[in-house]
C-alpha cells in the first residue's frame, strides 16, 4: 500500500491509500469515477489513456495511465480530458476538434486531446518553423492510436489551431 | 500447508504444460542454465578454454533481454519473439528516447508486473558502438573487450558491469511474459570472471 | 424507479418478459436517457450552422457516454456499488475441459459467486439458435473454439476483483485432460450461384437467382465440405440445374482455346480483428424485488439483443426469471461489425442473474476482447477468368470460396452468400458460376465485419483483372471499362440495381487523375535511390442495406420550435446522430438540439406487431397478414450493411414531412392568412426553408418558432412517429391525417397535436415490397475506386505510400463532413488489413487469451499518407438523390489498389494478405 495524494485539474486528491498494483487507470475510472480517461488496450499501445502530467518546472508531458501504478502519481499534478474546459468554456483544441470533425466514435478523443495540449504548450515555449509544422505534429501524435478516422482531421485540426496563432507557435 | 503446497504443484506443473499454448514462452529447446567455470576444466588448452567460457556466456549476451536492448539500429525489440518496440520508439539523443516519447514514461524504477512492462531507473538502449543484434559471438566477443567500443571499460570492469550492475541484472528478474536470461547474474559473472582469468580468448565464429 | 414524463413503453414477447425501454430521468438526476440525448437543451449545438457533430461536445469534454463508462452509482435509482465479474474463457479447444483450479484466489480474493454450465443448466437457460451452441462450456466436453467461455466469476469488491484478474491472467487455472483433437461441426451454410445471361443484354437470362430460384438458400450439406458436383449429390431438380450449367461454364473455361485468355488463381485473406477502441462490457443489476433485469450495453444490434436476452431467460425458474428486461443502450467506441448479434450481453445479463440484488459490471480487457470478440472471416478463394482476347471482354467466371467461420456460426453463411454474390464486383460476366462455403473451426467466431466478405471477394478480383489487363496488354482502366456493367445491366443474381450506377464516371476520373496519368515518369524516377515505385488502382461496387432494413423515428417540435428526435438506429462513430438532425432539418428548418440514438423501443404508439421471416415469407403470407394495420414485415434492424444514411434516417424524415405538412404547413397559411381552398395551400413542395425561415415566392419568409408556436396553439400536428421496411424498396402506405389522405414511404404512423399525446393513425391501405424481391440479393449499391502510388526501400521492403486518391459516390451526403472522415478511416483500415494485420488462426492464435495492440498491428499516422490522400466524392445525379450507405465501400479499393501498386513496383503478385515488410523485402532481393 501507498499513500496517495495528488492534484488532478487543479483539485487535490487525498491522501488515500492504494494498493501498489492498482494501476493509475482504475483510479480514475474505478475510484474516482473519472472515465473521461479512457481504456484502450492496456499495454501503452494506443494511448486512450494518456493524461498530462506537469513538472514543477513548468513544463509537462503525457502519460499513460493503464500501465504505470497509480501510487506512482504521489505528489504529481496530472490533467485530465475534463480539466480541459474552464468555466464551460471550450479550449481552442476542442473547438477546433469539434468544426474539423476530428473524431468519429470519440473514443480515442481525450488522448489525443491531451497529447496536442502538452504539444501547443511546448510549442509556445520553444517555437518550430513553419516548414516543420506537419513533422511535428506527426510525431507528437503518432503514439495515438485510432481506428476510425484515418488521424487525418485530428492533424489538420491541430495544425489550424496552431496556425490560428502563428506569432505564439511559430518561428 | 498442504494442500497450498499441492496445488502450487499443480499449478507449476500445469504451468509448464501450458507454456507450449501460450505462445511466449521461451523456445524449450535452450537450456535455461549456465554451466561453471569449474566445467571447462577439461579443456587443457587455455586459449580454447577461454573461448569455450565465452561461448557459454553467449547464452546470455544473445537472449532476447540483452539483444533487445542492443539493437543494431535505432529502434529496441521487445519480447521473446524479438518483434520490433511498439509503439514504434527511437533511440533520441541520448538513447533514452526522443523528446515526446522518454523511455522512463512508461518504463519506471522497477517492473509493474500490472502492466506488463518491465523497468528500471536506468532503461535505455546501449549505444549504437554496443549493437549486438545480428553479429556473431566472435565479433561480439571481439566488441566486448575493445575499449573504443564497451565504454572505454578495462576487463575487470566487464565483470563488474556484467556480474553486478543492477541494470543488466534486469535480465534475470524481467517480470510477466519474458524468459529470464540463463542461469543467474551471479554466475554469469563468475564466468565473465574466468573468461577474463584465461586471456579473455574469442571463439572463432 | 421515478415516472417519467413521457410513455413507459412495454412489450411482452413470446416468452413472458416484458421487455422495455423507457426514455426516463427526472429533472433532478442526470439519467442514462439525458446523458444519451444530445447535444441538450441547455447546450450548444455544433450542428446548428454545420459546425460539427451533435456528439461533439460531449465527446471533447469526457462525457459518459459509453457502456463501458458507466457504474451502478451513475445510474439513478440503483444500488451505489457496483461488482465486477471476470469471464472465464478457455485457450484451448483441442482438449477435454476438467474445470478451474483456483486454489490460487486464496482470502480476499476469492470470488463470491462462480457459475458454470452446471448453474446454467440448472437454472434452465436457452440460447437463441442464432448463438447455438453451450454459452460456457461444461466439464466434461473439449470446448467448440478456443475462447469459448467456462465460467464467470464475482467479485463484489474492485480490489479483489483486480487482484484475482492479475493471478488468473496467465490462464494455466483453467484445466484439461484428455486431447480430443478439435470438436468437428458442420458447415454453417453452402451455396451455389450460377447465372447464364441470354444472348443479348436486353434478352432475358437463361439461367439466373432470381429468374429460377435460389439454390438452397439457408439449407446445408451436412458434411464438413459439400460436393459441389451435378451428380450424385443433388438437393432437389433446382440445384441440378444450377450445377449443370455452373459445370458447363466451368468445361468452357477449362478447354483450350487459343482464343480465351484463362487465368486460374488463388488467393486467401487472414483473420483480422476489428480493433474498435473501446472493448466489449456491460452494467447489469437485477432488482430480484421488483424482478426487474436492466442493463447497459453497446452493441449494433439493440433490439435483436434485447430479444435474444428475453428468449435466454424465457424458460429459467422462478428467482432467475426476470419479469421485465429494460436494456439501455449506449454510445460505442467503434463498432465496424464486431457489435452486431455479439454474444456478450448474454454474459452481462447472467452475472446480474447469479448476483442477484448487486450491480456487476463484465468488462473485457483487450487481451480479452482478442480472445472472445468477433472476426473477420479469413478467405481462401479459387478463381477461374475467361477473357475473350480479340474483344478484351470477360465471357465467363467460376470461383469456390472457403470461409473459415469459427466457432460459433454467427453470421458466417450470409458473409459466404454476401460475398460470392460480390465477386465480380463491377463486371458484367454473362457466364458465372460461384460456389461457397462456410466452415466451422475451433478459431475465434467470425463475423460481421466492415466489407461482410466483400472486401476478400473483390480483393481476390481486382488483382485478378489487374494480371488479365497486363496479359492482353490492355489498359487497366480501359479493361474495366469494357467490362463494366452498365445501368440497367444484370448482376449475378439475375437483378438490375434500383439505384444509379456511375462506373463511367468513376473510371473517367481515375484516367484523368496525375497519380494515374504519371505512372510511368514516377516509377522510372524512383529508381536511382534504391526504391522501387509502383501505382495501382482498383474500382469497386459494394451493395448495402440487408433486403430487411427496419427503420423507427420519432419527431417532435416544441412551442419555442426546438426539435427533438428518437430514432433505433445506432451511434459507433458513423455520426447517425447528425445524420438524422440534418436530414430533419430539411424538412423542418432547424436542427435538433434533442437526438436520442438507439431507441428501439419508444415507439408504443404505434403497437407494431409482426410475425413469420421476412425472408422466407410468401406473397400470400404477407398479403393476408398485411391486412392488419399493425403488422410489419419486421420491427427493428441493426446498423451494419452500411444502413445509417439510408435507412436510419428513413422514418424520422418522414415523420419531419408529416409534421411540416400537417403542422407547420397549416400554421404557415394561417399566418401568411391564406384560405385552405386558395390554390397556394396545396404547393407545400415549393416551399424552401432558409436561415431558419419558410420561404415561399411572393410571401413574407416565417421563422420556425413563429410556426411552431401557431401550430401547438392550433393543436396542428407537432410531432409524428413512423416505421418504415424496406425489402429492396420501401413499404409505402396511405393514413388519414387532418381529414386527408397522406401516402410515404413507410408502413405506420403515429402523430401528436399540439401538447397532447402520440395516436396511432392506422393505414387504410399498404403496398409491401413483393416477397419476390428476396430473390433480388443486393440491388442498392455504391461505387468506390483507388489510385495508390507506393514507394518501397529494395534494401529493407520498407513500403511508403506516396500519394492516394479515392473517389466515390454515396447520392446525397447528409454530413459531407462525416462521410469525408469515413473515407479517411476507411483508407487507414484498407491499409492495415492490406500490411499490417494478421492473427494465427488457431493455437498461437488470439483464442490462446495471450494477443494484444504491440502484436497485432492497425495503421498509425506513420503508415498513411496523411497529407497526400486525396479524397472526392461525386455530386449526387439529381438533387434529391436518396442517400447511399458507403462506410464499406471506401475501405474496399484500398486493399487491390496497393497490391496492383506493389506489382507494378516489384513485378511480384502476391496472392494473400497482408503484404509484409519482410515479404517485400524477399520479393525484391
Amino acid at each position: 500500500m501507498t499513500t496517495l495524494a495528488l492534484t488532478i485539474n487543479g483539485r487535490a486528491h487525498g491522501p488515500r491509500e492504494v494498493r501498489d498494483d492498482l494501476t493509475m487507470n482504475d483510479f480514475l475510472r474505478e475510484y474516482l469515477g473519472m472515465t473521461g480517461t479512457k481504456f484502450g488496450c492496456g499495454a501503452a499501445q494506443c494511448l486512450s489513456c494518456a493524461v498530462i502530467v506537469d513538472n514543477p518546472d513548468g513544463t509537462s508531458y503525457t502519460s499513460p495511465t493503464c500501465i504505470v501504478s497509480a501510487a506512482s502519481f504521489d505528489g504529481k499534478a496530472i490533467r485530465t480530458v475534463e480539466g480541459h474546459a474552464k468555466n464551460g468554456e471550450l479550449s481552442a483544441l476542442q473547438k477546433a476538434f469539434i468544426d474539423h470533425f476530428a473524431f468519429q466514435c470519440g473514443y480515442c478523443t481525450a488522448g489525443f486531446l491531451n497529447e496536442a495540449q502538452v504539444l501547443l504548450e511546448r510549442l509556445a515555449k520553444k517555437q518550430v518553423a513553419r516548414a516543420e509544422l506537419e513533422k511535428t505534429i506527426a510525431e507528437a501524435l503518432d503514439g495515438h492510436l485510432c481506428r476510425c478516422t484515418g488521424y487525418i482531421k485530428y492533424h489538420e485540426a491541430v495544425r489550424d489551431v496552431i496556425l490560428a496563432d502563428p506569432k505564439r507557435y511559430l518561428v | 500447508m498442504q494442500s497450498d503446497m499441492r496445488s502450487w504443484i499443480l499449478v507449476s506443473v500445469s504451468a509448464l504444460a501450458m507454456s507450449l499454448l501460450s505462445g511466449y514462452a521461451a523456445s524449450q529447446t535452450v537450456s535455461n542454465t549456465l554451466a561453471s567455470p569449474e566445467s571447462f576444466s577439461s579443456i587443457a588448452d587455455t586459449e580454447v578454454r577461454s573461448a569455450a567460457i565465452f561461448t557459454e556466456l553467449g547464452k546470455v549476451l544473445t537472449h532476447p533481454r540483452c539483444v533487445n536492448c542492443h539493437p543494431a539500429g535505432d529502434r529496441p525489440r521487445q519480447t521473446d519473439e524479438r518483434r520490433l518496440h511498439q509503439p514504434p520508439v527511437e533511440r533520441g539523443p541520448d538513447g533514452h528516447g526522443t523528446e515526446t516519447m522518454r523511455c522512463s514514461i512508461c518504463h519506471q524504477n522497477a517492473n509493474f508486473d500490472p502492466g506488463r512492462v518491465p523497468g528500471h531507473p536506468e532503461w535505455h538502449i546501449a549505444p549504437r558502438e554496443m549493437a549486438w543484434e545480428g553479429k556473431t559471438l566472435a565479433e561480439i566477443c571481439a566488441q566486448i573487450k575493445d575499449p573504443a567500443r564497451n565504454g572505454g571499460r578495462k576487463a575487470e570492469d566487464l565483470i563488474h558491469h556484467i556480474g553486478t550492475d543492477t541494470l543488466v541484472g534486469w535480465a534475470w528478474h524481467p517480470g510477466f511474459g519474458r524468459s529470464a536470461a540463463p542461469g543467474t547474474q551471479k554466475e554469469a559473472g563468475a564466468l565473465v570472471d574466468a573468461w577474463v582469468k584465461t586471456g579473455a580468448a574469442c571463439p572463432t565464429r | 424507479m421515478q415516472p417519467s414524463r413521457r410513455e413507459f413503453v412495454k412489450w411482452v414477447t413470446a416468452s413472458g418478459i416484458a421487455l422495455s425501454l423507457s426514455r426516463l430521468g427526472s429533472a433532478e438526476e442526470v439519467g442514462f436517457a439525458a446523458r444519451e440525448t444530445l447535444p441538450g437543451r441547455q447546450n450548444w449545438n455544433p450542428a446548428a450552422n454545420g459546425a460539427g457533430r451533435i456528439d461533439g461536445v460531449a465527446k471533447v469534454t469526457g462525457a459518459k457516454l459509453y457502456a463501458s463508462d458507466f457504474r451502478a452509482a451513475d445510474l439513478p435509482g440503483w444500488p451505489a456499488t457496483t461488482s465486477h465479474a471476470i469471464l472465464v474463457r478457455a485457450p484451448d479447444a483441442t482438449r477435454v475441459y476438467t474445470g478451474m483450479d483456483l486454489a490460487r484466489l486464496t482470502g480476499a480474493l476469492k470470488p463470491s459467486v462462480v457459475v458454470t454450465a452446471a448453474d446454467l443448466e440448472k437454472i434452465g437457460t436457452r440460447v437463441p439458435e442464432y448463438y447455438t451452441g453451450d454459452l460456457l462450456c461444461p466439464v466434461g466436453k473439449t470446448p467448440l473454439y478456443m475462447g469459448q467461455p467456462v465460467a464467470l466469476l464475482m467479485f463484489e469488491q474492485f480490489d479483489a476483483f483486480d487482484q484475482a484478474r492479475l493471478a488468473l491472467r496467465d490462464g494455466t487455472f483453467v484445466k484439461f485432460g484428455e486431447a480430443t483433437g478439435p470438436v468437428a461441426g458442420p458447415n454453417y451454410g453452402a451455396f451455389r450461384y450460377t447465372r447464364v445471361a441470354g444472348p443479348t443484354p436486353e434478352a432475358p437470362d437463361v439461367y439466373s437467382p432470381v429468374k429460377n430460384g435460389w439454390v438452397s438458400p439457408g439449407r446445408f450439406q451436412n458434411t464438413e465440405r459439400p460436393i459441389w458436383a451435378r451428380l450424385p449429390i443433388p438437393t432437389g431438380r433446382a440445384y441440378v440445374e444450377a450445377a449443370t450449367h455452373g459445370e458447363q461454364i466451368r468445361a468452357e473455361l477449362a478447354a483450350t482455346n487459343p482464343a480465351l485468355l484463362m487465368l486460374d488463381r488463388e488467393f486467401e485473406t487472414q483473420s483480422v480483428d476489428p480493433m474498435f477502441l473501446e472493448p466489449e462490457s456491460g452494467l447489469a443489476w437485477y432488482d430480484t424485488g421488483a424482478k426487474n433485469l436492466e442493463l447497459v450495453l453497446g452493441v449494433q444490434s439493440p433490439y435483436e439483443n434485447a430479444e435474444a436476452l428475453a428468449y435466454m431467460l424465457a424458460n429459467a425458474r422462478g428467482p432467475f426469471k426476470p419479469a421485465h428486461i429494460k436494456t439501455l443502450f449506449a454510445y460505442m467506441g467503434g463498432g465496424f461489425g464486431g457489435r452486431d448479434h455479439t454474444p456478450f450481453p448474454f454474459y452481462v445479463a447472467l452475472a446480474a442473474i447469479f448476483l442477484p440484488g448487486r450491480p456487476v459490471r463484465l468488462a473485457q480487457d483487450r487481451y480479452q476482447q482478442f480472445q472472445g470478440g468477433i472476426k473477420r472471416h479469413a478467405f481462401k478463394m479459387r478463381t477461374r477468368i475467361g477473357v475473350d482476347r480479340a474483344t478484351g471482354k470477360i465471357s465467363g467466371f467460376a470461383a469456390d470460396h472457403v470461409l473459415d467461420g469459427g466457432g460459433l456460426a454467427n453470421f458466417s453463411a450470409n458473409v459466404a452468400s454476401v460475398g460470392a454474390i460480390a465477386a465480380i464486383g463491377i463486371y458484367d460476366i454473362p457466364k458465372v458460376d460461384i460456389t461457397t462455403v462456410a466452415l466451422h473451426s475451433r478459431g475465434v467466431t467470425a463475423g460481421s465485419m466492415r466489407g461482410y466478405g466483400t472486401l476478400q471477394t473483390m480483393t481476390a478480383l481486382e488483382t485478378l483483372i489487374d494480371e488479365a489487363a497486363a496479359a492482353l496488354s490492355l489498359d487497366p482502366i480501359e479493361f474495366r471499362r469494357r467490362n463494366a456493367l452498365k445501368t440497367g445491366g444484370k448482376t449475378l443474381t439475375g437483378s438490375t440495381y434500383g439505384v444509379s450506377v456511375r462506373t463511367p464516371e468513376i473510371l473517367d476520373k481515375l484516367v484523368n487523375h496525375p497519380i494515374w496519368q504519371q505512372r510511368t515518369q514516377e516509377k522510372t524516377r524512383g529508381q536511382p535511390d534504391g526504391i522501387v515505385v509502383g501505382t495501382g488502382v482498383a474500382c469497386v461496387t459494394k451493395p448495402y442495406g440487408s433486403g430487411a432494413d427496419c427503420s423507427q423515428g420519432t419527431v417532435e417540435i416544441d412551442p419555442q420550435g426546438r426539435i427533438a428526435i428518437h430514432g433505433d438506429h445506432v451511434e459507433m462513430g458513423t455520426g447517425l446522430g447528425t445524420a438524422l438532425a440534418n436530414r430533419v432539418a430539411t424538412h423542418l428548418g432547424g436542427v435538433a438540439d434533442e437526438v436520442t440514438v438507439h431507441q428501439v423501443d419508444t415507439y408504443g404508439a404505434l403497437a407494431l406487431v409482426t410475425s413469420g421471416n421476412s425472408y422466407t415469407m410468401n406473397q400470400a403470407t404477407q398479403d393476408a397478414v398485411a391486412k392488419n394495420p399493425r403488422w410489419v414485415p419486421a420491427i427493428s434492424s441493426a446498423t451494419f450493411a452500411s444502413n445509417g444514411a439510408h435507412v436510419g434516417t428513413q422514418a424520422a424524415a418522414e415523420a419531419a414531412r408529416v409534421i411540416f405538412r400537417f403542422g407547420l404547413w397549416p400554421a404557415a397559411l394561417e399566418l401568411w392568412g391564406i384560405a385552405p381552398t386558395h390554390p397556394t395551400a396545396r404547393q407545400w413542395e415549393a416551399a424552401r426553408w432558409k436561415d431558419g425561415q419558410l420561404v415561399m415566392p411572393g410571401l413574407t419568409p416565417l421563422a420556425l418558432p413563429a410556426l411552431a408556436a401557431k401550430a401547438h396553439a392550433r393543436n396542428f400536428v407537432t410531432g409524428a412517429m413512423a416505421h418504415a421496411f424496406s425489402r429492396w424498396g420501401w413499404s409505402r402506405a396511405t393514413f388519414p391525417v387532418a381529414g386527408r389522405t397522406w401516402t410515404a414511404d413507410i408502413d405506420a404512423l403515429a402523430v401528436r397535436r399540439g401538447g397532447g399525446k402520440f395516436a396511432r393513425l392506422d393505414r387504410t391501405s399498404v403496398k409491401f415490397p413483393p416477397t419476390d424481391n428476396n430473390r433480388l440479393g443486393n440491388i442498392y449499391t455504391a461505387n468506390c475506386a483507388t489510385l495508390v502510388r507506393v514507394e518501397i526501400v529494395r534494401a529493407t521492403g520498407a513500403l511508403r505510400i506516396a500519394k492516394a486518391y479515392s473517389v466515390f459516390e454515396c447520392g446525397k451526403a447528409l454530413v459531407p463532413e462525416v462521410v469525408l472522415g469515413q473515407a479517411q478511416g476507411g483508407f487507414a483500415m484498407g491499409v492495415g488489413y492490406a500490411l499490417l494485420e494478421t492473427l494465427p488462426p488457431y493455437e498461437g492464435g488470439p483464442g490462446n487469451g495471450q494477443w494484444n495492440l504491440g502484436q497485432y498491428l492497425v495503421a498509425r499516422g506513420s503508415d498513411l499518407p496523411l497529407h497526400d490522400l486525396e479524397i472526392e466524392v461525386l455530386p449526387p445525379v439529381t438533387p434529391d438523390e436518396p442517400p447511399k450507405g458507403i462506410a464499406e465501400v471506401v475501405m474496399i479499393p484500398v486493399v487491390p489498389a496497393l497490391l496492383n501498386a506493389i506489382h507494378d513496383a516489384t513485378g511480384r503478385r502476391f496472392q494473400s494478405l497482408p503484404v509484409s515488410q519482410a515479404m517485400l523485402k524477399e520479393a525484391l532481393k
